[in-house]
């Protein structure tokens, strides 16, 4: 038990057994925030892209069309959204503002989230047709 | 620390959210063609903006994965390292983005 | 009189442990210590769990109930249904003993540092006369240290350094109310990465908490007053 090195231990984390809104909150903001770490880099990586001229751009944005990245697109927001409505929610929190609205607080925040998410991904599908 | 990720997830909200809306509710079909980048980043306050988001965000980024580490329990001696790494790491991806922003924004004046 | 089943941890360090089931006799007016208890005088005498006051106010008989830390000795039978298991196992972050037993000498070690008084302030009856020649009212603090907060907290998990709920708690209501404590010191106790700044607001501690000490609102005032007190040093120096 504390015996098990520490990124085994770390694993407490994700036990939701017992836990409620806030250990649920707690466990998607760290899974938010590193898949949301990752599209930094790759976003960051392919606007290298942009130095290597029109054509490597544009191809690029033509396959960022496609369904398939359209699709990962919403996973994005899905993520971006909770991670920042969650970070106002837990920002209050961890000044002790509304503790004892904390788990009303967590189903608004999935409430925004998910109706955002919904909004965004509407928006997504109109504009690019 | 605490209050500086608190406070620069905050700012992220606002610079953020106008970066989407830049980017994608401005040109028609919502994606920039390399012409229309060249044309976004030519506008001063857009420039700005961009950079000023990619150090607000690298800052956060980064300090949260210090924070995700610090709760593996790493040593104090760990974190002086992993502290002066993040730093050299958040200079390069800043530097990075300065110099492709600048680079691309040239190509149109 | 119903039978509950329950499945308690049975184990020692050193050997994977295992859920064992026992079915007990006993009124849905018992509580689930009863239940243990039966089990060790009448079934299995090798059963190790910690119990003293029975009553919630000594915090000994922490455990995880279905996976939710309680203390037993509140946990009424009838809250179960006499046909489900009733999963028992040890509390979570504390070296494990065997059976339900955990080692708390970490979480009583850290008590002592800040200095924990036990005698407080009544604030509940501060509105009311005292009797004839009572000075003051008093009245135990709330934390019973039974460590609850301890397990459900998810930092505490892989972050052995990290003070906890309990101690964070502590330490503000030693600045709240210092019965002269050093204040300086237990400032700087709080004001590190592994004190008051690595909690995540996961509010698994104060949900859990049975004797209305709410840790997560402690910590949260604790912020407040060290970032106030690093603001005054900023803007007005020394």
């Amino acid at each position: 038990m504390t015996t098990e090195p520490r990124w085994k231990r770390a694993r407490g984390w994700m036990d939701l057994r017992g836990r409620r809104e806030g250990g649920l909150a707690f466990l998607l903001m760290r899974l938010t925030g590193i898949g949301l770490v990752i599209y930094l880099f790759l976003h960051l990586y392919v606007l290298r892209l942009l130095a290597q001229g029109p054509e490597a751009w544009d191809a690029f944005i033509a396959t960022a069309k496609s369904p398939l990245f359209l699709m990962l697109d919403g996973i994005l927001i899905l993520g971006l959204l909770y991670h920042a409505f969650n970070g106002v929610r837990v920002t209050l929190l961890g000044l002790g503002i509304g503790v004892p609205l904390q788990a009303r607080l967590f189903w608004g925040v999935m409430v925004l989230t998910l109706l955002l998410t919904g909004v965004a991904v509407y928006a997504i599908f109109a504009l690019t047709g | 620390m605490w209050i500086w990720q608190a406070f620069t997830g905050l700012l992220l909200l606002v610079l953020l959210a106008l970066h989407m809306i830049f980017n994608h509710f401005v040109v028609e079909g919502g994606l920039r063609t390399y012409r229309d980048v060249v044309a976004y980043l030519s506008h001063p306050l857009v420039f700005a903006w961009e950079i000023a988001l990619l150090i607000v965000v690298t800052a956060h980024a980064l300090m949260g994965v210090r924070a995700i580490l610090l709760d593996l329990g790493i040593r104090p001696a760990t974190d002086r390292w992993l502290k002066r790494g993040l730093t050299l790491l958040a200079l390069g991806i800043i530097g990075y983005g300065m110099w492709l922003s600048w680079l691309i924004r040239s190509r149109g004046l | 009189m119903p039978t509950w089943q329950l499945r308690l941890l049975r184990g020692r360090p050193g050997n994977p442990p295992r859920l064992q089931t026992y079915r007990v006799e006993l009124p849905a007016e018992a509580y689930l210590i009863d239940a243990v208890e039966k089990i060790w005088a009448e079934q299995d005498r090798d059963l190790l769990f910690r119990h003293a006051c029975h009553h919630a106010s000594c915090g000994a008989c922490g455990v995880r109930v279905n996976g939710r830390e309680r203390l037993m000795c509140i946990t009424p039978l009838r809250e179960f249904a006499p046909d489900r298991p009733i999963v028992v196992e040890p509390l979570r972050h504390f070296p494990w003993l065997g059976d339900l037993l955990v080692d708390v000498s970490p979480m009583m070690r850290r008590m002592m540092a800040v200095g924990f008084a036990v005698i407080r302030r009544d604030e509940l009856t501060a509105d009311r006369p005292l009797p004839e020649g009572v000075e003051k009212a008093t009245r135990f603090e709330d934390c019973i240290e039974c460590g609850l907060c301890l397990s459900a907290c998810p930092v505490m998990a892989a972050d052995e350094a990290y003070l906890g709920p309990a101690t964070l708690a502590a330490i503000e209501r030693m600045l709240a109310e210092p019965r002269g404590a050093d204040r300086g010191r237990l400032l700087a106790l709080a004001d590190d990465p592994h004190g008051v700044w690595r909690c995540h607001s996961a509010m698994e501690c104060t949900a859990v908490c049975p004797s209305n000490v709410d840790p997560a609102a402690a910590i949260g005032r604790l912020r407040r007053y060290l970032l106030a007190e690093k603001l005054r040093r900023w803007l007005g120096g020394g």
